[in-house]
């Protein structure tokens, strides 16, 4: 045990820099995939004609191929086209990618669920399209999502590790380092998802708190079994 | 004659192949206020979502104050202010507080800056017995008291007639009567109001004119006296006696 422990703190301070690259991506990715995200909900939701229709075609294509195809393309595609960039840049722009089509879907979910009354109400006092959907719909939208937008971000944080094969030292690429020199596999593995694990732990409690401070008073409280 | 508030001129408006409004014509006077009744499905609803142009219709026209409306030239959000909408199940703003429900059109549409918007929403929620309420939500208000705050939300914006879509249908018996109060008041006080409505109670005190529906078109109308005591068509005189509204029915058969 006391080796265990003795394993765990030597190969501690590797981990940490590639669980801080890890979270680095996961916050660029999840960011980055919001800013994209939003907007493409909002017009696949009220949007028309080709502008709709490119919108969804590009969320189908995203969600239907894998994102290690995502990764390389972007990554070992898109030099032979003459964009080349870095390997962190490109795994957060894939991953973000990949992100902004789910947080889509997620968004427009969670539009379509504010019922039409509130829609109809801001627009009978004057408002606008855009002032009933600023004022009155993604204000409830943004509540709503919370919750499948945190399982979007449980997912990220575990995904980033696939940027281990462009060799992004992330945590999952430390771990790799670390066997290859100790031979010591299962150990080291074993501390590597023990952290994801933790940091998961921590987040979704974050999470969880924005939840509960953002509740509307007297609605949909205390719903939690 | 008086000029009216809203001409409606020939309305025509399909669901499909299913004509919801047939041919439909009305003027509401200044102070008036006019009571819709009819059987359902026979579109009472989409009139006042045409009227205010929450539902686009197929062919007729609107006029509003002597302006007609047409939708490619007129700002209908402007429009839209002018003409307070109450709906059947409220529709208040979930995440906004009372207050803030009455005050977000001043704010945000209006335009008025917030001192003012704040004492105008505060007025309003008083006006409709809701002041001590202001910082409720939705979720915490009972159906009546959500009606009220919806009634203050819709005349903060000042509007020139007040459209009513069965603003008691969704409540709970005992708490109609604290709705119709303020409706009651409201019409004392010379707001303009087309209500749809099978309150009778309500029709009878406040109404000036009953327009009764049926398919589409007015079958009927005439002031609550006439048309309870004596209405000339059967398919009034069938609808009122399902309600079991009509009053003095043997009296007036022995007297005609």
């Amino acid at each position: 045990m006391d080796d265990q422990w003795a394993f765990f703190l030597r190969i501690l301070p590797e981990l940490w820099e590639g669980l801080k690259m890890s979270m680095y991506l996961s916050v660029g990715a999840l960011s980055l995939g919001l800013v994209i995200g939003l907007p493409l909900a909002l017009v696949k939701t009220y949007g028309h004609g080709v502008l709709r229709f490119v919108v969804t075609a590009y969320i189908e294509v995203v969600r239907g191929t894998p994102m290690v195809v995502q990764l390389f393309m972007v990554y070992f595609g898109l030099p032979e086209l003459g964009i080349v960039i870095d390997r962190v840049p490109a795994a957060i722009i894939a991953l973000a990618v990949n992100s902004s089509a789910y947080q889509a879907e997620y968004f427009r979910g969670a539009i379509l669920s504010v019922s039409e009354g509130q829609y109809a109400a801001g627009r009978a006092i004057g408002m606008s399209q855009g002032q009933a959907v600023l004022h009155i719909i993604l204000p409830q939208a943004l509540r709503i999502v919370i919750p499948p937008w945190s399982n979007e971000m449980v997912y990220m944080v575990k995904y980033t590790s696939i940027a281990f094969l462009i060799a992004v030292p992330e945590l999952m690429a430390q771990g790799q380092v670390i066997i290859t020199r100790t031979f010591r596999p299962m150990e080291t593995l074993f501390w590597v998802g023990l952290l994801y694990v933790i940091v998961l732990a921590i987040l979704s409690q974050i999470v969880d708190w924005i939840e509960t401070r953002v509740r509307i008073p007297g609605y949909q409280s205390d719903r939690r079994g | 004659m008086t000029k009216s508030i809203v001409s409606i001129r020939n309305l025509h408006k399909s669901y499909g192949k299913v004509p919801v409004l047939n041919d439909f014509s009305l003027d509401v006077y200044p102070n008036e206020v006019v009571v819709v009744i009819g059987p359902s499905g026979t579109g009472k609803s989409t009139l006042l979502r045409c009227i205010n142009y929450l539902t686009p219709f197929d062919s007729g026209e609107i006029h509003l104050d002597g302006q007609k409306i047409d939708p490619r030239k007129t700002n209908l959000n402007h429009v839209r202010q002018q003409i307070g909408m109450v709906f059947q199940d409220f529709n208040l703003f979930n995440h906004m507080s009372a207050f803030h429900n009455v005050a977000v059109g001043l704010v945000k549409v209006k335009r008025v800056n917030r001192g003012e918007a704040r004492s105008r929403a505060l007025d309003e929620l008083e006006r409709v017995g809701m002041l001590q309420y202001k910082d409720q939500y939705p979720a915490e208000l009972s159906g009546g008291q959500k009606q009220r705050v919806a009634i203050a939300r819709a005349l903060a914006m000042n509007p020139k007639i007040m459209l009513f879509d069965e603003p008691t249908s969704a409540l709970d018996p005992e708490l109609i009567e604290e709705v119709l109060a303020v409706m009651k008041s409201l019409a004392a006080a010379g707001m303009t109001m087309v209500v749809v409505s099978h309150e009778m109670s309500f029709a009878r005190e406040a109404a000036d004119r009953i327009v009764f529906m049926d398919q589409g078109a007015i079958a009927e109308m005439g002031s609550p006296s006439e048309l309870f005591a004596n209405p000339h068509k059967e398919r009034t005189r069938q609808f009122l006696s399902k309600l079991g509204y009509r009053e003095n029915e043997r009296k007036d058969e022995s007297d005609g």
